[in-house]
Formats: C-alpha cells, sequence, structure tokens
C-alpha cells in the first residue's frame, strides 16, 4: 500500500517540479519578446496554442474532416467508457499531433500538463476517501483521520484518468492543427446561429489586439515606475483597466469605420476557402473509428 | 483635359463635441491626379476623407462622384470606388488570416467566390506577399501590415484610393517600398489622394496639393507653388523641403544659374549640376 503512495507521490512532485520549470523557462523567454512580432509564443500558453496551429504540417488538411474526426473521438471515448479505447485514442492523437503535425515532444507534453493537473487533482479525490476508522483494503494514518482506498477505487481512478486524458488529447488533436478562424468555419457550415460566429470572428481577432493594447500600456507604466509597490502596482492596475475600456471603445469606432469604408453592410462574412479532402484520409479516420469500437466489443 | 471624377462642394463637419472639423470645403478632383493633402495635426484632412468616403455624413455640402450626386441611396457606389487605406494597419484589419482580410473588401461587394479568389491573389502578387497569405494578422511586422492594409484596397479595385498617413511609423526601406507602389498605382491611372506631414515627399511625389487649415482648404495647387509660399507654409506649420531650400540657396548663392529648373529628387538634381 505504501508504496503506491509513494509512487503517487513522486509522480504529483515531478508534474509540480515540471510545471514549476516551465513556468520559469515562460517567464525568462517572454521579456524579451514583447516588443518584437516575430513568430513565437509571447504571452504564454494562450499565445503559444495559437501559434502551434498555424505551424502544424497538417494544418493543410480539410478543417472540417478534422474538427469531426477530433469530436467524434472525444463522444467515443467517453461513450465506449473503455481503457483500451482510450489508451489508443491517446496513442493515436500524440501521433497525429507530434509525428503528422510536427509539433516538438516537449511542447506537446507541456501543454498537456495544465489539462493533467486538474485532473489528477479531480480523479484522486474519486480514488481517496477519509474516515476516522482503519477501514478500506489500503489506509494511511494522518494522525487526526484515517486515509483509505482500495485497489478497485485506484483501477476506477487510473480508468477515468485515461478516459478524460484520451478525451482531452482528441481536443488537443484539433486545437493544435486547426486556426481558430478555421474551426469557426467549420462552425458557419454546421449551422451555428450568425451572431454567435460573428462575434468568435471578432473576439479572436480583438484578443489580440486588446493584448497587445494592455502589454504597450503596461510596459510604458513599468518605465515609469507604475509597479514599483504593492499599492502603486493596484493603483496601476486600475488605471490600466479603466484605460483599456476607453480605448477599446475607440478602436471599435475606428473598426467600424475601417469596415464601412470597405463596403461592410451589416453582415461579417469572410473568405473562407476549402481545402481538399483527400479519400485516404477518410478511409483512414474511418478504420480508425471502426477499430475502436471493435476493440471496446472485444474487450468488453 | 481630364476627366472630373470627384466633386465636393460646400462641405461642413461637426462632432459630436461640437468641434467643428470641416467648414465648408470644396474641392474638383481629376481623373488620374497625384494629390497631397498637408495640413497640421487636427486640420481636418482624416475627417475629410471619412466624409469623402460616405463613411461620415456631411451636416452640409454635396459630393458629386461621376456627375452623380451622392445620396443614402448609391452610398454603396462611392464606397466602391473610393478605398482608404486607414493610418493604423491594426484599426483596418479584420479577419484572422491575411487572404480572408484581403478578401472581405470583395466579399462585401458580393462578388462570386472565384473572381474574389483571384482578386486576393492578385492584390497580394501586387504587394509582393504572397507568402503571407495563410499567416494571421497577430504575428505580422508592422511594414508586413500596411502590405496587407494596401492590399485590401487594391482588391477592391477602386478608382480613388485614399491613403492616411502612410508613411508614418515606417522604416526607410518600407516607405521606400511604399512610394514604388503609389509609382505603378499612378501608372495604371488611379487617382489618389495622400495626407502626409513629409514636405520632402509631397515635393517630389504630388501633381497637387491641397493645404488643410482649421478645417478649411487654405490652398491648392502645384507642389512647387505652395512651398514657395511662404504665407500659407507658415500658415499651417509647414516648412520648405530640404531640395527646394538647398536649390534656392545655391541660385541666391549665385553657384548655379537660375534656370528655374527646381529638381524633384536626388537624381534631377545631380543632373542640373553636371550640366
Amino acid at each position: 500500500m505504501e508504496k503506491i503512495i509513494v509512487l503517487c507521490a513522486v509522480f504529483l512532485m515531478t508534474v509540480f517540479l515540471f510545471i514549476w520549470k516551465h513556468q520559469r523557462v515562460h517567464a525568462h523567454s517572454s521579456a524579451p519578446h514583447h516588443h518584437n512580432y516575430k513568430i513565437g509564443h509571447k504571452h504564454g500558453e494562450g499565445y503559444s496554442i495559437d501559434f502551434y496551429a498555424y505551424a502544424s504540417k497538417i494544418r493543410q488538411w480539410n478543417a472540417t474532416f478534422k474538427v469531426y474526426l477530433s469530436v467524434l473521438t472525444l463522444i467515443l471515448c467517453i461513450v465506449l467508457d473503455n481503457p483500451y479505447v482510450s489508451v489508443t485514442v491517446i496513442i493515436a492523437m500524440a501521433y497525429l499531433t507530434v509525428i503528422k503535425g510536427n509539433i516538438p515532444v516537449t511542447e506537446y507534453l507541456s501543454i498537456l500538463v495544465i489539462p493533467i493537473t486538474f485532473i489528477l487533482l479531480s480523479t484522486f479525490t474519486v480514488a481517496v476517501d477519509f474516515s476516522k476508522q482503519p477501514i478500506g483494503q489500503y489506509n494511511l494514518y494522518l494522525g487526526f483521520c484515517y486515509m483509505f482506498t482500495s485497489q478497485e477505487k485506484l483501477e476506477k481512478m487510473a480508468f477515468l484518468l485515461l478516459k478524460v486524458f484520451g478525451a482531452i488529447s482528441a481536443l488537443q488533436m484539433m486545437t493544435l492543427s486547426t486556426p481558430s478562424s478555421e474551426i469557426i468555419y467549420v462552425l458557419r457550415k454546421a449551422y451555428v446561429p450568425k451572431i454567435i460566429v460573428e462575434l468568435m470572428s471578432l473576439i479572436y481577432r480583438y484578443i489580440f489586439i486588446l493584448m497587445d493594447v494592455s502589454t504597450k500600456m503596461k510596459n510604458s507604466a513599468k518605465s515609469r515606475q507604475g509597479y514599483c509597490d504593492f499599492k502603486t502596482s493596484f493603483y496601476t492596475f486600475g488605471s490600466i483597466a479603466s484605460n483599456m475600456l476607453i480605448i477599446s471603445l475607440k478602436k471599435a469606432n475606428a473598426y467600424y469605420d475601417a469596415m464601412e469604408a470597405r463596403c461592410y453592410d451589416g453582415d461579417l462574412v469572410f473568405l473562407e476557402e476549402d481545402k481538399k479532402i483527400e479519400i485516404i484520409q477518410i478511409a483512414l479516420a474511418a478504420v480508425f473509428i471502426i477499430f475502436l469500437i471493435l476493440l471496446w466489443n472485444f474487450t468488453r | 483635359m481630364r476627366k472630373l471624377i470627384l466633386k465636393i462642394e460646400d462641405l461642413h463637419y461637426t462632432y459630436g463635441n461640437g468641434k467643428s472639423a470641416l467648414d465648408g470645403v470644396s474641392v474638383d478632383i481629376y481623373e488620374g491626379e497625384k494629390i497631397a493633402v498637408i495640413g497640421s495635426n487636427g486640420s481636418g484632412k482624416s475627417t475629410f476623407f471619412l466624409n469623402v468616403d460616405g463613411v461620415l455624413t456631411p451636416e452640409q455640402g454635396k459630393i458629386f462622384y461621376r456627375d452623380i450626386v451622392i445620396n443614402k441611396k448609391n452610398l454603396k457606389e462611392l464606397r466602391k470606388n473610393i478605398g482608404i487605406v486607414f493610418q493604423d494597419a491594426d484599426n483596418q484589419i479584420i479577419a484572422s488570416t491575411v487572404s480572408a482580410e484581403v478578401g472581405f473588401g470583395p466579399m462585401n461587394l458580393k462578388l462570386p467566390k472565384e473572381e474574389v479568389l483571384k482578386r486576393v491573389d492578385e492584390a497580394l502578387e501586387y504587394m509582393n506577399i504572397s507568402h503571407l497569405k495563410d499567416r494571421p494578422p497577430h504575428y505580422l511586422s508592422g511594414g508586413e501590415k500596411k502590405r496587407v492594409s494596401i492590399a485590401d484596397i487594391i482588391a477592391m479595385k477602386s478608382e480613388i484610393i485614399i491613403f492616411d498617413e502612410p508613411t508614418a511609423s515606417l522604416d526607410p526601406l518600407n516607405a521606400m517600398m511604399l512610394e514604388e507602389v503609389l509609382l505603378k498605382l499612378g501608372e495604371e491611372g488611379k487617382t489618389m489622394l495622400i495626407s502626409t506631414h513629409d514636405v520632402d515627399f509631397t515635393y517630389r511625389w504630388a501633381e497637387r496639393v491641397l493645404v488643410f487649415y482649421e478645417g478649411k482648404i487654405i490652398a491648392d495647387g502645384s507642389p512647387l507653388e505652395m512651398f514657395q509660399n511662404m504665407e500659407i507654409l507658415k500658415q499651417a506649420n509647414l516648412k520648405q523641403p530640404t531640395l527646394l531650400k538647398v536649390y534656392e540657396s545655391l541660385v541666391e548663392k549665385q553657384i548655379l544659374k537660375d534656370i528655374k529648373a527646381y529638381p524633384k529628387s536626388i537624381q534631377e538634381f545631380k543632373e542640373i549640376l553636371g550640366e
């Protein structure tokens, strides 16, 4: 019993160490990148996920195909509820993203670390319970109460972990290979209401503009000792926030003018190109899906 | 005689805060003219452009496009034929890939998709940015964004192109590339209006200069006339182009003969010196 707990602790420690190291690397790399527009991640994870979508080798694949494949895999992974299926999904999606998409393994793992932390924290509570009495298959005395678990529960935790992880890697395959604009395009084709689709594309573009503006304001505040102590930092943060509101209103106006100047008349339509879908891709995807179902059928 | 393409009559515009931005502007613009619009900050140049393009509605005054009075119904016709390249490319770029961005105008013109694709490819080719086609705008440099914003307008194939301070915040190389594009567009017979603070550029490029001061056009003529009129220059917070100053002082010191040659470029100046 102790072995398992020690193992768990060691695993958790490595994960946390990895996150901590990763964040430190980011803090270091983000500073000098603020003012050049070169490709690369600048402001943490949000930026890099978006960046990898553009850098991915499988970006050329048909977006609809990718979105449907990933959503279907996700649904199968959850509905079939089978550890073998989950493992297959994890491996297949990692293969697609890392080998086919040519995204560095370390980067892929570092992106997955964020959800892994949440999954571990939540599945841990599934496996472990507390009690005043020393009950359960395995228990650990914590001084004031017992923490206990059983083989069955640990198994359940592991399966749940695999299932969630498989589902996440399926979605990650989509986000790491399809730029947001193409995902929005797929949604438009899937008859998602126009207002939502239009808002999505505007918000997506605006996120980067707002981030840019806030970085610039922050930098100029920093250069004038705006963050010298705790109180000043609060004051500066508030000023920047209120200033951002005014600037976004102004920008919205300027945008509207620019859109009107280009004959905008209430319908936000963008040029979207259909990428060719290859029969072999569909065939392979079908084989993959059928394989998942068969696997589930034989290991039930 | 060139054909009249745009006629503006007694344009008045006041902003919501009561500040009068245009105060009776009248001007005739002919086909293929290269016009520089100069004047200090806040003199009404940008407001003038937005009015001309029909984005802002003037309180008073008329705009004629090829002898047709512009009203609410045919406003789209005006916007279709006049394109504005805005000063800040970030305020213009709206789509999340370059090709979608350049295709935004043509899509709004309700052109068939094949035509839109063709125009996008042409415009990107024209601005030499075909390789950026699938890039998102937030990973582009300032100069690249500017090119995209110009390609936006080229794809619309408008007859009149307005540039609002195009050289602001561009490095010398990008500014030079911009001037090449302007020359190329000029050769194609496009009518161009450019607002700028760069007197040297104005002197070199423009055929006609409009000087704005407090919402009025205080002078309208060739660059040479304008830059020799000290009174106007002082009123509009402008200075003389370096080349003109150099030439005039050389003539004054009788190093050069006063043949009224007025060189517009270093090249021309060298030719004069060589003679």
